[in-house]
Formats: C-alpha cells, sequence, structure tokens
C-alpha cells in the first residue's frame, strides 16, 4: 500500500494505519536525526515528536510532493529546533563513545563501521552536516533538499562539498594525531 | 584515499542503519492514539460513480422542548434547513431550543440506503471525524441505517463511512474546485412555524 493511501486511510479515522507510515519511515528519520543530532536518545525524542506534528498536520499533507520529503521538513526542523536547544554544541556528540560506534552501523559494519567519522560529523558547521545528512542519508535529491532547508540549490551543493573537505581535513588530523 | 573513494565511503556510512528501540516507535503509536483523529478529510477518494447513485441520505431535524438532548417532545411541521444535492438530501421538519442548557442543539436524524453495507457511520467536524463514535443503526426491515445527531446551529461537514472502507458523501456541496473532497455540508438551523 503507497504511503498516500495509508494517509486517506488514516484521515478516514484509521488511526492504526498510521502504525505503517511509522514503520515504514522510521529507520529513515531515525538515521537523518541520528546524524544531525549526534546522540540516540535526542534523535529518538526528535522522530518522535516529528511523527506526532505529521499526525496532526495529516491533513494539511498535499500529495504533490512526496510523504518521505514532507515528512524529512518536519523532522529537519524538530532537529534544528533541538539544535537550537542544546545550545552548548560541543556536549551534543558527548554520549557517542567510539567504542560503541559499530553498533550504530548495524550488524554488517565491516568497512561502514568509521567512529571517526561520527566524531567529524560532530565538528562540522549544522548547515553543511544537515546538508550531507539530507543528501546521503535521507538520499533526497537537491531539489527535494532544497524544500525540506529552504535553502537554494546551489547553495546546497556548495555545503555538501564544503562537508566533504571539511571531514576529510579532520579525519586527516584524526590519524595524524 | 582519493577523493571519490572517501566521498563514497562517507556516503556508505551515512546510509548504514542507526539501532534503534522497539520502545520508541511504540511510544509514537501511543502518543497518537492521546491525539484527535487526523481530522480534515481533505483529499478523500472519489467514489465511483455507478456506487454512489445508489446510496441516499436524508437529515431530518426533529423538534423538541427538551430537557435532555436525547429526548424529541414534539414534531413540527417540515420546514427548510439542509441542503440537498447529488445523492444527499436533508430535510429539516422541525427545530427546538435547549433553555435550560442555555445553548442551542437541534436533533438531527441521518438515514442513509445501502443495504450492502455491513457497517455504517456517520463521521464529521461534530465527532472530530471519528468513525467509531457515531455508529448508525440498521432497521432490518427497511434496510435503511439511521442515527440522531444533536447538533448546533451552523454548517456541519460530515460523511457517511460504509464498512470503514467507503465514503459517501455529497459530492456537489464540497468546497472549492476539488474533485478530491467527499463530504457534505448540512446546514442546520431553527425552522419556520
Amino acid at each position: 500500500m503507497t504511503d498516500d493511501a495509508i494517509i486517506h486511510q488514516v484521515l478516514r479515522g484509521d488511526v492504526e494505519a498510521f502504525a505503517r507510515l511509522v514503520d515504514g519511515h522510521y529507520d529513515r528519520c531515525a538515521r537523518i536525526a541520528y546524524r544531525i543530532l549526534g546522540n540516540r536518545e535526542d534523535a529518538e525524542e526528535a522522530v518522535q515528536d516529528a511523527f506526532l506534528r505529521a499526525y496532526r498536520a495529516l491533513a494539511s499533507y498535499e500529495d504533490r510532493e512526496r510523504f518521505s520529503s514532507w515528512l524529512s521538513r518536519i523532522l529537519v526542523n524538530q532537529c534544528r529546533t533541538m539544535y537550537a536547544r542544546a545550545h552548548r554544541r560541543e556536549l551534543m556528540f558527548s554520549d557517542v563513545d567510539p567504542a560503541d560506534a559499530p553498533s550504530f552501523v548495524g550488524e554488517e559494519a565491516g568497512d561502514d563501521a568509521w567512529p571517526d567519522l561520527e566524531h567529524a560529523l560532530a565538528q562540522l558547521p549544522a548547515d553543511q552536516r544537515e546538508a550531507i545528512v539530507l543528501r546521503y542519508a535521507d538520499d533526497l535529491s537537491y531539489e527535494e533538499m532544497a524544500r525540506v532547508t529552504g535553502a537554494g540549490q546551489s547553495a546546497l551543493k556548495m555545503r555538501v562539498q564544503r562537508a566533504f573537505t571539511r571531514l576529510r581535513v579532520l579525519l586527516q588530523e584524526v590519524h595524524s594525531a | 584515499m582519493p577523493d571519490l573513494d572517501f566521498q563514497r565511503r562517507v556516503e556508505r556510512v551515512l546510509r548504514t542503519a542507526v539501532p534503534t528501540s522497539l520502545h520508541a516507535r511504540r511510544a509514537i503509536m501511543d502518543r497518537v492514539r492521546q491525539e484527535p483523529v487526523a481530522s480534515a478529510p481533505r483529499r478523500l477518494l472519489p467514489l465511483s460513480a455507478g456506487r454512489s447513485a445508489r446510496h441516499s441520505i436524508i437529515g431530518i431535524a426533529l423538534a423538541a422542548g427538551i430537557g435532555s438532548i436525547t429526548t424529541v417532545a414534539s414534531l413540527a411541521p417540515a420546514a427548510h434547513v439542509a441542503r440537498a444535492g447529488g445523492a444527499v438530501t436533508s430535510v429539516v421538519i422541525g427545530d427546538s431550543v435547549v433553555d435550560r442548557l442555555r445553548d442551542t442543539l437541534r436533533l438531527v436524524r441521518l438515514m442513509f440506503d445501502d443495504p450492502t453495507a455491513r457497517q455504517v457511520a456517520v463521521v464529521g467536524d461534530f465527532n472530530g471525524w471519528r468513525a467509531a463514535s457515531t455508529p448508525m443503526q440498521r432497521d432490518d426491515a427497511t434496510g435503511r441505517w439511521a442515527v440522531t445527531l444533536a447538533l448546533h446551529d451552523g454548517a456541519h461537514r460530515y460523511a457517511i463511512v460504509m464498512d470503514n472502507t467507503r465514503w459517501a458523501g455529497d459530492t456537489s456541496s464540497r468546497p472549492g474546485d476539488s474533485t478530491r473532497y467527499l463530504y457534505s455540508l448540512l446546514h442546520v438551523a431553527r425552522a419556520s412555524n
């Protein structure tokens, strides 16, 4: 069943159908929120709030855009709110223990286990981190990213490129230390 | 590591799943269930033309001098109140004023014909569009579904839900030009005597 069909079902009064949307998008949202916020508790809270806001606003969803992009926009706003609330950025990733990092990348981590990258991501400016996460953790096109973030496509491309450059520098610093 | 390889590795890591807790997922639905039902049926699937023609809805507001809004004390001569259009017809045969409650509620009898339905409910602004809140009762003799509503004066959006899957409404009364709206408007006001 498509997202739009599920939404119709929810709007017809079948609240439980919303669980299908949660199941279908939770992992993706958790990945985005975790990569942006940097810790699991905040990410879970942001995802939970985002789904709740989406539910409340479901009647205003228009299927001219994909539900996933619409939900991402809500989630990113929620992450921004939480990020602003955190204030002290240096504490945001304090609960990421490098020793735990493999557990954050799934069972078949292998080459994808890269604890230093988690820490390097935390060092990025928020707009660059958000851009690179949306581009690759959410697989959004630049057009969709522009709708989600409100930024222009060329600015977003620049942010992603700068994020790569910055990450490379940060990771080289780790290895040379 | 060449730039391209570096970028691909970063992309791969960003795409990998993060662990999630079942508790966190359940908490979402726990909170959702405490919310009012997602209300406005902005985008309802249109009924097929063949099916909608078999439905008829009659809304009747009954006159009542009431201490309790569920008591119908008297019937008044028919008067217009509701809007009719398409497959939906609403007729008011009376009205009432509830003095003691310092409020005015009118009893509106909705009737709906669909002998094939196993379950029928009315949803609308007045019940948060919850299908479970206002089931209609079937008269086995006539096959007609009916329910009595107590409504304030004014326009009420409503629709009929059959078997929790199909909706019927007065498509001619939908707002705007969108073909995706499907609900009726019931205008309730005091009937003239």
